[in-house]
């Protein structure tokens, strides 16, 4: 369960927190939301927000995503140790902002590009326009479509081990938000019905979220059906082991 | 227009953009764009099970198209 508190200070919140919840004061994960100093007129203000442990639900995936943008784009670290790729050149970055600047245009629409983040690997893009919800598409799909240009375009310059990602909107922090949530709530469904559930058909990065997501879950599998890119996945009810 | 978005993608992603050409015609309620590239760069605009052809097909059909009319891709090789 996640539960919000407010107070002057991160321990006031904290401190509210324990009361209302009738917690042990190691017994949950806060989380600092919002933190604005005190002045010598002004009150600070804290807002915290406090992870406690459901039964079923272990406490440590239950928000983690929400926290900072960058870090949810993290693929978690699959133990294979890779030396840090060059970095994108100055030149390398202007032109896939460019490419992806002038197929938006191309299309009809006008937009901003800038570097969202610049990680190892991984570079992101974000595009600010007012059409952004035609940019981004149902589902995505044409967002998708862009990233996946821009990523071949990449290998044309020789970055074939470079990953763009592209953002309009907080998008794929949204939808990956929405898919945890879908997950969390589809493994409740199967837990009380006892039937298997299968969720509508997505793209590798976000059938990975799914599986990732209820892994940790003991009385729950999940496995992919279908064929092609947009595979469908199917969660299981396994019980008690 | 979508000619020109076609055919600055295509040269993008081709070794030989001289060689990418785009022939456009056009029906009544919809307009068809044939893109030639050289034979070595058939792959470059097609990809594994046609994920590029897709991924530019679904761009075109998010375009704002101001004459309204169905776009179509045709690859010829």
């Amino acid at each position: 369960m996640v539960h919000e508190f407010e107070g002057r200070t991160e321990k006031d919140a904290i401190d509210a927190a324990v009361k209302e919840l009738r917690l042990e004061r190691d017994g949950f994960d806060v989380e600092i939301i919002e933190s604005e100093a005190g002045g010598i007129f002004r009150k600070g203000r804290v807002k915290i927000r406090v992870h406690t442990n459901e039964p079923g639900v272990p406490k440590e995936k239950t928000h983690e995503e929400s926290g900072t943008r960058v870090a949810s784009y993290k693929a978690p670290s699959g133990g294979i140790e890779q030396e840090p790729a060059e970095p994108l050149s100055v030149d390398d970055e202007a032109k896939l902002i460019e490419f992806t600047k002038r197929v938006i245009e191309g299309m009809g629409y006008s937009s901003e590009v800038a570097v969202l983040f610049r990680e190892d690997r991984k570079l992101g893009l974000r595009i600010d326009s007012e059409h952004a919800s035609i940019i981004i598409g149902k589902k995505g799909k044409n967002l998708d479509a862009l990233q996946l240009l821009v990523n071949v375009y990449a290998g044309r310059l020789g970055r074939e081990d470079i990953r763009v990602i592209l953002d309009s909107e907080n998008y794929r922090i949204r939808r990956e938000e929405a898919l945890v949530r879908l997950a969390y709530d589809t493994a409740e469904q199967v837990r009380r019905t006892r039937q298997s559930v299968l969720l509508e058909p997505m793209n590798p990065f976000e059938r990975r979220i799914v599986h990732t997501t209820l892994n940790d879950i003991v009385d729950i599998t999940t496995k992919s059906e279908g064929e092609g890119l947009y595979k469908q996945v199917r969660v299981h009810f396994r019980g008690r082991l | 227009m979508e000619r020109d978005l076609v055919e600055y993608i295509a040269k993008s992603l081709v070794d030989d953009p001289q060689a990418v050409t785009i022939n456009v015609i056009e029906q009544e309620r919809a307009t068809i764009l044939e893109l030639r590239v050289a034979q070595e760069d058939v792959g470059k605009v097609i990809g594994k099970h046609g994920r590029i052809a897709k991924a530019i097909r679904t761009i075109l059909s998010a375009s704002s198209t101001a004459s309204g009319k169905r776009v179509s891709l045709e690859i010829l090789d």
